[in-house]
Formats: structure tokens, C-alpha cells, sequence
């Protein structure tokens, strides 16, 4: 260890996470963080310790599942961002973390349920797994399947697999996610349905009571006829198809430019 | 006028040479020492000329020039082309294995005709035969280490010299370097140093070096599944618009690569079009030729077109495309277990062509079109239907799904909860700004063609002074043709006074 006084902290640090004290953890956080950064750990570069890598990268880890726990996800963005130099650069060196995984994983959950598709893609492509065992890690394999369901429009198996979710930090993200799974189904009720009964809708939203089901209708600006039970969606008017006149002049006179260079 | 005539005599000149050289190719394969040493002699040429195009012809030969290598054609070109003994000479001997006597015994007198004391061969021919060694060392997998030595070393002389003549051998010695660390299995330790090769090659306009340099970054980003710096690099640099059409053809198919795993599969398409158009003919390069075309079918794919059959029967790709044409069939049929199926049989060959997951991505698709088919030859289908059909779990899977497909467009429709069927809508027509959309894109690519085919256009020097004299000439006809309509205005004037006259 690069110095008594950090050995110190990281005992306590792994003692206050195993015990749940998110308080203490927070403030045992950011003072190994200055540590580790006048320790040259932080942001390793050169050859340093190996020991003392597996030190930093355990408190990053912390850090990161603490940022989750305390519901701050800025801030998981930004202990994972410093875990992918020891993930990536130092995986020749360091023995490979249990944790690495599930950190991966809440990763990409994160990323799904910010909408942020492409990302999702990217960080999928960039994970140093074979791409055919991805499904066979369980950690990966949720947030896989995940988008695989949200995108083939199968909102119930999401909404099932909320309690499946492969470590407890997973369901920290379930809130968020139901939401964007019941903004999206709701946007899809209002292209399919004409009318709904209002017991049907509130089993495709997952709404356990009316009264939820009809602040959401609310919000959402349908038309809640409670007489008859029924949820009558606003009927787009058929939109009137502008011709977008600026664009085809700007793309004609372009040709026309064009085709005088050519003759 | 002097240049503008020497000109076309040049043109001649190496017109006869190209045919003599292809004649005496035809009916006795030049011996590999004697083509090596006619490159040399093309390099010395545009070295004097300032013509690069000598240089490009000579590195054109070496892919075929490759395989007849051995350190007996090594040793006699370097003897028969460095004739005094100099320390050039002997660093390149140096790098070769020491032969058996006896051989070199036969070599010699061979190589004793040019007698006539010539001066040192000019650095590039030095740099030349460098590349030809690296090569050989690298086709056996004994020697990588000596290969990345003489990279290593042959690179720090380049860069020494930095003369612009030297650029197109300098790119391929680029290319030899990669390979040789791809070889030792450590190409992401070469990362740093193309890195700090690009910056200097950019700083020098060096532009052959430059896209060769990118192109090697890119590919070592790719190797090692790093789209988020291959992405910023892509961002930070411009290609250089003078790089060879084989260099853009890598180049766009790095970026179609980028592109498709952020599902940017517009982008990827036309990336990957350019990189199939620009791309050496499919016979000389047919793995370069295959990767695209797999990678392009997928975006394809993704972007919900089918692509066009005949592709599937082109004698390079029919073989290496057999996986991918099974899953078109799985799409195009909207079947979810064949698709499955399929991924499950290829697994292995998409996971070496790296497509897995992008046809991973394509079950949505598989899916959409299985409810199109479907909402074409129904106008009502309950969803237990749906679900049988399409191989869905549950009943409930299939109502999100159609709502879901309803909402995105892919087909015209309603649910009616209350029946639990869909009601199929009609059909969009065929015209509205779509169409122009589609018909803009078409007119831009064909507008882009040409543009891009007048810049690749290559012209003669100081012809333009011919054409000047010859403008001179043409305005000189256009006055007398001035001065004779005039004169024939007035004889048209004086037509209808005659008529009248009459």
C-alpha cells in the first residue's frame, strides 16, 4: 500500500460499505479519493504497484455501487469511467475483478433506461467478451435481453423481469425503466386503439389502481370517460401533408448549379 | 511549347516500354531479380521526373512480386543494384541470412555485368529493397522478430530522410509495420506509434503516409473493439482527399463499421457503398471484397431492405456469404425460429466476421416484417393468430408488439382490445414527400458520381497551353463566322426586298 494512512481508510471503507452506512461510506469515499490521487492512483500511469492498482480499483468499485445506492448516477458515470482504465489497460497486469461485471452491466441498464440506444451498442460491442457467450454471462445477459424486448415492443417481459434482476443494485434502475416502458406503451396506445376500457389499460400500463391509471391520463391528455368506463385516445386529425416547399427549392436550385458545372 | 511537345513523345516512349515489359512477361515470367531491378529503375525515374505515378506502379507489382521472394532473389537484387561496396549495402545484406557458399558462388558472375562504376542508388531504392526484406522476413513465422527490427529501424530512416518522393513506399512500410506486430500478436502496442507518426505526417502533408497511418490506427481500434476512440479519431482527423482509391475503400469500411454498431445505418450503407465501388476488383482482392459485402448486408438488412439476390450468386462471395444469405431468407420470410435457427448454426462464422451482434440487432426486424406480411394478406387477424404465426410467447406479447409496429409505421392499423384482433388499414400510396425524398438522394449520389469522377480525372502537364492555342484559334474562326453572318445578314436583309422585287 502506498501509505498507512490509506490502508487505514480502505478497512474502514469496505467495513462501512459491508455494513450499509451509506453516510460514512460517502465521506470515507471522497477522502481516499484525494489519497489515491496524491498516491498517483487515481489516474495511474507508468508501472505502478499491482497491489496498489487492485487497492484503487476496489475503492472505484465501491464508489461505484455506493453512487447507485445513494441514486447518483452522474456520479456512477463517473467511478465507472475511471474503472474502464483498469478494466481495459491494466487487464494484462491485474487479476480480473468479481465485480467487474455486474459493474459492466449496470452500465449498460443505465444506458438503456436513458434512452441512450447507441451507447448501449457501442459499450455491447466494446466488452471484452466473446460476442456469442455474451448470453451466457448473467450480468450481461439482462441488459441484452432487455433491449431486445424493448425494442420488439414485448413490454410485459420487461416489466417481468424487473424482479429477476441479477444483483440488488440492478433494481435501483427498475423505477426509471418503468417509466420509459410506460410512456412508451402509452405512445403506442394512442396509434393503436381507438377506445380502451379502462380496466384493459390499466393491466397494459401496469397500473395496479384506477385512480393511478387516471392521473396518468391526465398527464398524458386523454379523455377519461368514467360513465362508461372507457379511455377515448385524442385522434390525431389525419396532419395535413405540408410540401416542404423551402427544401425542394433549395434542393432544385442545387441541381441546377450542379448541372451547370457539368455542361 | 518545347514541354508540351516532349510530352506525348514521353507518353510514348513508356507506352512501348509498358508494352515491351508486358510483351517479354508474356512469354517468359521475368525473373523476380530482374523485376526488382526494373522497379528500381521506375523508382530512380519518378524520383527525377517528380512523377509519382512511376512509384505507385512499382508498389502495384508487390503484392505478386510477395510470394516469389526468397533470400536468393534478395541477395542477388541487392548485389546487382548496390554494385560498390557501401554501409547501405551491408546493412541490407545484414538483414538476410547468410548463404551457403556455394550459392553465392553462382550468384556472382551473374551479377558482374554492370561493370560500369555507378553512383549510390538514391535513398527510396534503399527503403524499396527494405520493404521487399520485410516482407520475406514476415512470410515465415521465424523471422517476425528480425521483421519488426528492420520496421522498426527501416521507419526511423524514413523519417530521418523525409523526402516527399518517398511517401507512397513509406505508406506501404506502414502497412509492413502493422502487419509485422499484428504478427507477434501486440499490434496494440503499435498504437502510440502510428499515433505520433499520423501527427507528423499530417504536419508534413504527407498524404499517402497519413491515410495509410489512419487506416492502420483505425483497424487497430476495431481489432480491439474500441468503436469510442475509433470514433473520435474519425471526428479529429480529416482523411486526405489525395489518398488512393484502396486507402478511401479501407477507409470507408472502417467508417460503415463505426457507424453500424451506433446504428447509424444510413450512414454505414453509403459508407460501405463507396467502400465496395472504390474497392479493388473482387478477383484481385476478394477478402477485402467479401468483408465489405457481409458487413453491407446486415446494414442492409437493418435499414429493413432485402438485398438483391443476384449478390448471393457472384462467384467470390457465393461461398463466404452462404450464412448470411440463409438469414436474409430467415428476414425476408418474417420467421423468428428460422432466424434463430440460423444464428444458432452460424454462430461461429458471424462471430469471426464480427457481425454477431449486429445480426443479433436484426430479430426487431425479423419480427416487423413477419406483422407486415401478415397486415398485406389479412384485413383482420386476431392475435392469438399473430402470435402463432410469428412464434411469439403470449398473447399479450403480440398486442404491444402490433401496437408498437402501429406506432412506428411499419404498418397502417388499430387494435380493437375489446374482439382481441387487429384491423388492417390500406395501403400508404406511393406518392407524397417521401418520393421526392427518395428521388433527391438519387439525384445527389449520381451528382456526387460525377463529381467524384472529374476530381480522379488525371491531365497531362502544360496540356492546357495546347488547348489555349487552340481556343486562340477557335475565337479567331468564331470572328470570321461573326463577320460572315453579318455579311450574310445583310444579303438576308436584302431577301425580301428582292422577293418583293420580284
Amino acid at each position: 500500500m502506498a501509505s498507512p494512512q490509506l490502508g487505514q481508510l480502505y478497512k474502514e471503507l469496505q467495513q462501512s460499505f459491508l455494513s450499509g452506512n451509506l453516510q460514512q461510506t460517502g465521506v470515507l469515499l471522497a477522502r481516499l479519493k484525494i489519497g489515491l490521487t496524491e498516491a498517483g492512483l487515481l489516474v495511474p500511469f507508468g508501472n505502478p504497484n499491482p497491489q496498489d492498482l487492485v487497492v484503487a480499483r476496489d475503492i472505484l468499485e465501491v464508489g461505484a455501487f455506493w453512487s447507485i445506492r445513494t441514486k447518483d448516477i452522474p456520479s456512477f458515470d463517473r467511478y465507472f469511467s475511471q474503472l474502464l482504465t483498469f478494466y481495459n489497460d491494466y487487464s494484462s497486469v491485474l487479476p480480473p475483478s468479481p465485480r467487474e461485471f455486474p459493474l459492466r452491466g449496470l452500465n449498460l441498464v443505465r444506458l438503456l433506461t436513458q434512452n441512450r440506444i447507441a451507447d448501449f451498442h457501442t459499450t455491447l460491442e466494446s466488452l471484452p467478451l466473446p460476442a456469442d457467450s455474451l448470453t451466457a454471462n448473467p450480468y450481461i445477459a439482462h441488459p441484452i435481453n432487455l433491449e431486445q424486448w424493448l425494442m420488439e415492443g414485448s413490454y410485459s417481459k420487461v416489466w417481468n423481469a424487473r424482479e429477476e434482476a441479477p444483483t440488488e443494485e440492478y433494481k435501483f434502475f427498475v423505477d426509471s425503466l418503468m417509466g420509459t416502458i410506460r410512456n412508451e406503451i402509452a405512445s403506442c396506445e394512442e396509434a393503436a386503439y381507438d377506445s380502451l376500457p379502462l380496466k384493459d389499460a390499466a393491466t397494459l400500463l401496469f397500473f395496479k389502481s384506477t385512480s393511478d391509471l387516471v392521473t396518468f391520463a391526465q398527464q398524458r391528455g386523454w379523455q377519461v370517460d368514467l360513465g362508461a368506463e372507457k379511455i377515448h385516445f385524442a385522434k390525431k386529425s389525419e396532419e395535413k401533408v405540408e410540401i416542404p416547399k423551402e427544401r425542394l427549392i433549395a434542393a432544385n436550385l442545387q441541381y441546377a448549379r450542379e448541372l451547370e458545372q457539368i455542361v | 511549347m518545347a514541354d508540351v511537345e516532349m510530352k506525348p513523345l514521353d507518353d510514348k516512349k513508356e507506352k512501348k516500354e509498358e508494352k515491351t515489359a508486358a510483351e517479354e512477361k508474356k512469354p517468359v515470367p521475368l525473373t523476380p531479380v530482374a523485376e526488382i531491378k526494373g522497379n528500381v529503375a521506375f523508382i530512380e525515374r519518378a524520383v527525377s521526373t517528380l512523377e509519382p505515378r512511376f512509384t505507385h506502379r512499382v508498389l502495384r507489382s508487390l503484392a505478386h512480386l510477395r510470394k516469389k521472394l526468397d533470400d536468393k532473389v534478395l541477395r542477388d537484387a541487392v548485389q546487382a543494384i548496390y554494385t560498390t561496396d557501401s554501409p547501405t549495402k551491408q546493412s541490407l545484406l545484414s538483414w538476410l541470412p547468410d548463404a551457403p557458399t556455394e550459392q553465392s558462388m553462382d550468384i556472382d558472375p551473374a551479377s558482374t555485368p554492370s561493370k560500369q562504376p555507378q553512383a549510390e542508388p538514391i535513398p527510396e531504392v534503399d527503403i524499396y529493397l527494405r520493404l521487399l526484406i520485410i516482407h520475406y522476413l514476415l512470410a515465415s513465422s521465424d523471422t517476425h522478430a528480425k521483421a519488426t527490427k528492420l520496421a522498426h529501424e527501416t521507419v526511423d530512416k524514413m523519417q530521418a530522410l523525409n523526402r516527399r518522393s518517398m511517401d507512397p513506399i513509406a505508406a506501404k512500410v506502414w502497412y509492413a509495420v502493422e502487419r509485422a506486430y499484428e504478427l507477434g500478436g501486440e499490434l496494440a502496442d503499435a498504437r502510440p506509434l502510428f499515433l505520433a507518426a499520423q501527427r507528423t505526417a499530417a504536419l508534413r502533408h504527407d498524404d499517402e503516409t497519413e491515410a495509410s497511418l489512419i487506416n492502420r490506427i483505425l483497424r487497430s481500434y476495431l481489432q480491439y473493439s474500441l468503436y469510442d476512440q475509433a470514433d473520435k479519431l474519425v471526428s479529429k482527423t480529416s482523411f486526405p482527399a489525395a489518398a488512393g482509391n484502396p486507402q478511401h475503400a479501407r477507409y470507408h469500411y472502417y467508417l460503415g463499421r463505426i457507424k453500424a454498431v451506433q446504428l447509424n445505418y444510413t450512414a454505414a450503407h453509403t459508407n460501405l457503398q463507396q467502400a465496395i465501388r472504390r474497392a479493388p476488383p473482387a478477383k484481385t482482392a476478394p477478402g477485402f471484397y467479401q468483408a465489405v459485402h457481409k458487413l453491407s448486408i446486415v446494414v442492409e438488412l437493418l435499414m429493413g431492405d432485402i438485398p438483391e439476390r443476384s449478390l448471393f450468386r457472384h462467384p467470390v462471395l457465393e461461398k463466404a456469404l452462404a450464412g448470411y444469405f440463409e438469414i436474409v431468407k430467415a428476414v425476408r420470410n418474417g420467421s423468428l425460429s428460422q432466424f434463430q435457427n440460423t444464428l444458432s448454426t452460424y454462430a461461429a462464422q458471424f462471430e469471426a466476421d464480427k457481425t454477431y451482434t449486429l445480426i443479433v440487432r436484426l430479430r426487431q426486424n425479423v419480427i416487423k416484417t413477419g406483422i407486415r406480411r401478415l397486415s398485406l394478406s389479412y384485413s383482420r387477424i386476431s392475435l392469438r393468430d399473430i402470435c402463432v404465426k410469428l412464434h411469439l410467447d403470449s398473447e399479450e406479447d403480440a398486442e404491444y408488439i402490433v401496437g408498437k409496429a402501429i406506432r412506428d409505421g411499419v404498418i397502417e392499423g388499430r387494435i380493437v382490445h375489446e374482439k382481441g384482433w387487429m384491423e388492417c388499414g390500406g395501403q400508404k400510396s406511393g406518392y407524397g414527400p417521401e418520393v421526392s425524398d427518395v428521388f433527391s438522394r438519387r439525384i445527389t449520389y449520381c451528382l456526387e458520381l460525377h463529381n467524384q469522377s472529374v476530381k480522379a480525372m488525371r491531365y497531362p502537364l502544360n496540356a492546357h497551353r495546347k488547348e489555349l492555342a487552340a481556343a486562340e484559334g477557335a475565337r479567331e474562326r468564331e470572328k470570321e463566322l461573326a463577320k460572315e453572318i453579318q455579311e450574310g445578314g445583310d444579303l438576308d436583309d436584302e431577301g425580301p426586298d428582292l422577293g418583293e422585287g420580284f
